[in-house]
């Protein structure tokens, strides 16, 4: 609601600001005109007066009201001249302050000069302004009040359907079995968005599975020439004409088409991961399946004379167990291929972390690139530099983060089951 | 002992074909599915070599059409897919193994033996090399000159690779491959193989057996019997 909570407050500012000029202007014009209807009033009685001396030669008798009242001075020795003013007076009929309109005007009976002041209050006058003022501040009040709870309703009624919209992109993944349908709209707009969503989806869509069964057709179209390759270097060794150097060169081709193999599957692995194509569902005993990891390559451990020394606790995760079994399987290869002889290996496991430590034969590597892509350290060759990478990728999937530490000369792993512990 | 090779990838059909003709194999190849049903239909072979992938129709077809038509032939499936799915469907329809492409010829010829081994439960599980060493792969029992000996785990694979692939050479890599699957890269720069053959050639020796295991420069091992 946002954008919506900076509309009204813009809105109302400008509403009121407008409001305000025009209650003054308005003000202004009813006052001005309030006052010559006075003054015009009295002008009419001035008239009055006038016509009465000119037809009978003598003072009317003028009954005063409380709103206008005639006051006429015989001596007459202050001015004639015909003036309007407004001046403050202390009306003795109604008992206050009041604004009062005068007429002042000289006036000649028999040669005798007089003087006459026509009074009228102006009480009248400012009462129907004080109204009118109140009227048109509650009018704006009541405007603003409706107009916000109006907008409001309206806009929130407007921003479900965008809000539908919100909820169903934040929910789709890409790798869903079909591309994103959002729901038609009456509204102009959120039609236009929504059908500019799914069309987009399905552009995306569409490339995302031609890119996957790019990946999937490359794994099987790379594997044929790859097989031949090595079936014919197989056939050309068993020929008994090749000098030890012809058959150096060949195993040396066979040794880089595996490589190739190596790496091709590990890329389609990690493209296989990356595309969320495995269900997470699997109970997994971990600290099985590193025991038997263990079992698996004690010809290695045996051979390089590494101690090896396990704290594990049983930890069920839910998983998958290939791709636990892959986790563990790469880490502790990892920690075999990388310790020098006699160095020694730990692993320990308990519901929450899973830490792999070996020693190491150099200093400490680099913690941020460690888990990249054919990232190798040193000389080291072997390998094809995408174990870690797919640690970390497994990782992610899961949910768990895994980071390096250098401690007391070691490489330690350290995974940490965030989640899914059941 | 008879074998079909069902396989559209020329090259391919051609060498495993001549590999293992040259291991003491009956070979006949197809390259589609219309022939392999046709062959399959004529014949009986001891192991049908198998690739999923033919351009007129599914090796699980294939497969199907085996096991309705109560074939006993054995199948050794090789596919390029290294997915758990096919590999599943596929022993599920009666397969009797599954090689991912690409793979090492002597591994080959070590399923195919395996597999006809299986199939012919009649006293010929037996393994006999000029009547001085025997293997039997049901109790993995080696005996030298009528005495048993004692081998590991790998020595008794290693000793079994060597015997079925007799005559041949076997690359490091093969033999990797072999003994360790994809932990094969743990063993390549510690010279494993190295030390397995030589305990092995040495337990061969001690038992009054022939030094049949040599090395080839450049290349690798050869088992070599007469």
């Amino acid at each position: 609601m946002k954008s919506f909570a900076t509309y009204q407050r813009l809105n109302t500012y400008i509403a009121i600001l407008i409001f305000l000029l025009g209650s003054i202007a308005f003000y202004g014009v009813l006052q001005y005109v309030l006052l010559r209807q006075l003054d015009d009033s009295l002008k009419a009685e001035k008239q009055e007066i006038s016509d009465y001396v000119q037809k009978y030669h003598q003072l009317p008798v003028i009954q005063n009201t409380k709103h206008q009242w005639v006051i006429i001075d015989s001596n007459a020795h202050t001015f004639a001249n015909q003036k309007f003013r407004t001046i403050k007076l202390y009306n003795t009929i109604e008992q206050e302050m009041q604004e009062v309109r005068q007429l002042s005007f000289a006036l000649a009976i028999n040669n005798q000069q007089y003087f006459v002041q026509v009074n009228k209050s102006q009480a009248e006058t400012e009462d129907l302004l004080q109204l009118i003022a109140i009227l048109a501040f509650s009018m704006i009040a009541l405007l603003l009040v409706l107009n916000y709870f109006v907008n409001r309703k309206l806009v929130n009624k407007l921003f479900k359907p965008f809000q539908k919209t919100i909820s169903a992109i934040q929910a789709y993944k890409i790798g869903q079995k079909a591309p994103l349908q959002l729901p038609e709209s009456s509204l102009a707009e959120m039609h236009l968005l929504n059908t500019s969503l799914n069309e987009m989806s399905q552009r995306i869509y569409v490339e995302y599975r031609s890119l996957k069964s790019f990946t999937e057709n490359a794994a099987h179209e790379m594997q044929t020439p790859l097989a031949v390759m090595r079936s014919l270097i197989e056939s050309i060794i068993q020929q008994n004409n090749l000098n030890e150097q012809g058959l150096n060169q060949l195993t040396t081709i066979d040794d880089n088409i595996q490589k190739l193999i190596k790496l091709h599957q590990s890329l389609l692995l990690l493209a296989k991961i990356e595309n969320n194509q495995f269900q997470l569902n699997e109970t997994v005993a971990i600290n099985e399946i590193i025991i038997a990891k263990c079992e698996e390559k004690n010809s290695f451990i045996e051979t390089k004379s590494l101690l090896l020394k396990l704290e594990l606790n049983e930890v069920n995760l839910l998983f998958h167990r290939q791709l636990t079994d892959m986790l563990v399987n790469n880490m502790i290869n990892n920690a075999i291929r990388y310790t020098p002889v006699n160095g020694e290996i730990t692993i320990q496991l308990n519901k929450n972390e899973l830490i792999i430590c070996n020693t190491a034969s150099a200093g400490s590597l680099d913690a941020e690139q460690v888990f990249k892509r054919f990232y190798k350290p040193q000389q080291q060759q072997e390998g094809t530099g995408l174990g870690l990478a797919i640690v970390n990728e497994i990782c992610r999937l899961a949910n768990w983060p895994i980071r390096y530490e250098f401690q007391n000369n070691k490489h330690c792993f350290i995974v940490q089951f965030f989640q899914k512990v059941s | 002992m008879k074998l079909l090779i069902i396989e559209d990838e020329v090259n391919l059909n051609t060498t495993i074909a001549s590999f293992l003709t040259a291991a003491g194999y009956l070979c006949e190849t197809v390259s589609n599915f219309k022939d392999a049903i046709e062959k399959i239909d004529l014949y009986e072979y001891d192991c049908i070599i198998l690739d999923i992938m033919l351009p007129d129709g599914s090796g699980l077809e294939l497969l199907r059409y085996l096991k309705l038509n109560k074939k006993n032939d054995g199948v050794i499936i090789i596919s390029a897919k290294d997915s758990l799915d096919d590999k599943l469907t596929g022993l599920q329809l009666g397969a009797d193994d599954y090689l991912t492409k690409p793979f090492h010829l002597p591994e080959l010829a070590m399923r195919v033996a395996a597999i006809i081994r299986r199939k012919k439960m009649d006293g010929h599980n037996v393994i006999n090399i000029d009547e001085w060493l025997y293997i039997d792969t049901i109790a993995q029992r080696v005996t030298i000159h009528n005495a048993a000996i004692e081998l590991t785990q790998k020595e008794y694979q290693l000793l079994l690779f060597f015997v079925v692939n007799k005559n041949r050479i076997l690359s490091k890599s093969a033999i990797a491959q072999h003994l360790w699957g994809d932990d094969m890269d743990l063993a390549d720069h510690y010279d494993f193989i190295y030390t397995h053959i030589k305990n092995l050639r040495k337990k061969i020796l001690s038992a009054g057996g022939e030094d049949c295991i040599r090395s080839i420069y450049g290349a690798g091992y050869k088992f070599q019997v007469n």
